[in-house]
């Protein structure tokens, strides 16, 4: 199957230079070709299995965990405890 | 022998015994780290000065006369994307270089209060996306079984660390074989919890629905033990399971009589090493000569599991991977004219090829037209695995596989080709697309004198049944191999 490398990376808020190009529409046709081999099935519902454990939570009151200060450590640029982004309207 | 080589429950012993302290425990494995770190390459980051001042907590205890878990004091390393308060985590990713958590994942607080010592964050895969660790940003991992090859992956850098006496034990998280499949080619024993046992509360998620952390240890009773420390309950998690666990040690007796094992054909196939068959065989022979009931089986779905398990865990991953846009953490490009164009220089940046290879096809399988193709069959393929191994498991108490097609590869053998690399996952992405419990287990070496893994499959929570087996064989082979040589 022919990929459109170009629409899947940009959907995927991925850049892919011009030069690799030839390299990941090979990689990805592989793959494809791999995960193709899927076979059908017949005879299955997607409905939820009412035996599986998940829990739903209990509503318990959320409390402050951490400092603003603790949680804007790990921001790539801030400025008056706020994260700075690049401008978005013009 | 030197406290290194030792078992946690043989230092645990020790420890009670006051014939060394903590403090001694962690001074000679990091005196090994200095000695084999350069040739092995299992961290990511040591930990020293906080490892030191958690040791002598211990010592103070054990001299106030405390009563402490039997892992108190037992040095353990921690896969990198497990997240630990103060101590960067990433992820072997240079899209999260200089992330420092400011909170502890649940299994780190669990280690914490069984007063486990932590040695540092341990090499991986980036994103735990690999086979080999080869696609860490930062270093290549060692076998130290046979330095020219790959330790497996993508908890590589966990599984090379316990082989060398870098660390007593670890944990790692297993997506797919993760766990299993690094266990098999470093000669160490992996055990990949049921879905849901171990809380994912501050793991960094691949694959939500299948990622799950585990140990490893270089004997059975060890990875019992630290997995007992690992399961509960946890409400920061919402796929964690309400349920009571036994003691994991406790019913080990080395008894196999009895055992019934299944062995389904298609795991024998012709994509799997005739050395590799040769071993398992032979470990099943010596299991039904002590009393194993064998029994052939059919797992006819099988052929269709690893592109199941690649449409699966991409879809997720292109889902969970879209957080990391260098807004409010990670890794941002220098240069960008608008907020697009820093998304996409940023996860360009950021991410390593087989990262991005894994994020386009999960985009791809999801993208407009495909879902029914890929992603919903592929959903219901797991449906249908699932019951193909429930009704296996009426007639027998464990199913028993290779744990890896091959032994370890050398380094840079199969990093082009990730077809190739994907088909190493052909034995172990099975148990995680059905949620199951599987360990890993050495069952001899190859001709090259690799280690050859011996993976047992449990029913869901049957944890106790896989580790009792795995126990047995290990007392019938008088013990795994301990600390590699690394000659």
């Amino acid at each position: 199957m022919k990929i459109d490398i170009r629409h899947i990376a940009k959907l995927s808020k991925i850049r892919i230079e011009d030069q690799e190009i030839p390299k990941f529409e090979k990689d990805m046709e592989r793959i494809i070709g791999m995960v193709e081999q899927l076979p059908d099935i017949s005879g299955m519902d997607l409905s939820p299995n009412p035996a599986d454990a998940m829990q739903l939570r209990e509503d318990v009151a959320v409390s402050d965990k951490y400092t603003r200060n603790e949680l804007l450590a790990n921001a790539p640029q801030v400025q008056a405890g706020c994260i700075v982004v690049p401008k978005t309207v013009e | 022998m030197e406290l290194y080589q030792k078992s946690a429950v043989e230092l645990s012993a020790m420890l009670r015994r006051k014939d060394c302290s903590a403090r001694e425990i962690l001074s000679s494995v990091y005196a090994r780290i200095d000695g084999a770190e350069d040739r092995v390459g299992a961290y990511v980051t040591l930990t020293r000065e906080k490892a030191f001042e958690q040791a002598d907590a211990v010592d103070a205890k054990i001299a106030a006369g405390e009563q402490l878990h039997p892992l108190a004091g037992i040095p353990v390393g921690v896969k990198d994307n497990i997240c630990t308060k103060g101590v960067a985590t990433t992820c072997s990713s240079r899209m999260l270089e200089n992330f420092v958590p400011p909170y502890n994942a649940t299994v780190v607080e669990r280690l914490m209060q069984a007063g486990m010592v932590m040695t540092g964050k341990l090499n991986m895969d980036e994103f735990a996306m690999g086979s080999s660790c080869e696609t860490s940003y930062f270093k290549k991992t060692h076998n130290p079984r046979d330095l020219s090859r790959v330790p497996g992956g993508s908890s590589g850098g966990s599984a090379a660390a316990v082989a060398s006496g870098e660390a007593v034990v670890a944990l790692g998280s297993d997506t797919g074989g993760s766990i299993r499949q690094p266990a098999a080619y470093c000669g160490v024993v992996g055990l990949k919890p049921t879905y849901g046992t171990v809380s994912r509360y501050g793991l960094v998620a691949f694959a939500s629905s299948l990622d799950q952390i585990g140990p490893m240890a270089r004997t059975v009773t060890d990875t019992a033990m630290l997995y007992g420390v690992l399961c509960g309950h946890d409400r920061m998690d919402a796929t964690s399971v309400l349920r009571e666990y036994p003691s994991f040690t406790s019913g080990l007796d080395g008894n196999v009589a009895g055992l019934r094992i299944g062995v389904p054909r298609e795991y024998f196939s012709a994509g799997v090493d005739a050395s590799v068959k040769e071993k398992v065989q032979e470990a099943l022979s010596l299991l039904e000569r002590n009393g194993a009931v064998i029994r052939e089986i059919s797992l006819p779905n099988t052929d269709g599991a690893l592109a199941a398990y690649y449409i699966l865990a991409c879809a997720e991953a292109s889902s969970n991977l879209a957080r990391f846009d260098g807004v409010k953490y990670g890794y941002r490009a220098k240069d960008y004219t608008s907020l697009n164009d820093m998304y996409e220089k940023t996860r360009s940046e950021g991410f390593g090829d087989e990262v991005k290879r894994r994020i386009l096809l999960g985009t791809f399988v999801l993208s407009s037209g495909y879902y029914d193709a890929y992603y919903k069959k592929a959903k219901l393929f797991q449906k249908k695995l699932s019951a193909e191994f429930e009704e296996a498991f009426a007639d027998c108490d464990v199913i028993a596989t290779p744990t890896a097609p091959n032994t370890a590869f050398r380094i840079g053998e199969n990093v082009d080709d990730p077809l190739k690399m994907y088909a190493s996952d052909v034995c172990t992405v099975t148990v995680n697309i059905a949620s199951l419990p599987a360990i890993s287990v050495p069952c001899g070496v190859d001709a090259a004198g690799l280690p050859v893994g011996l993976q047992l499959i449990g029913s869901r929570y049957s944890e106790q049944t896989l580790l009792r087996a795995a126990f047995g064989y290990e007392t019938l082979v008088g013990g795994f191999d301990g600390v590699a040589a690394l000659s």
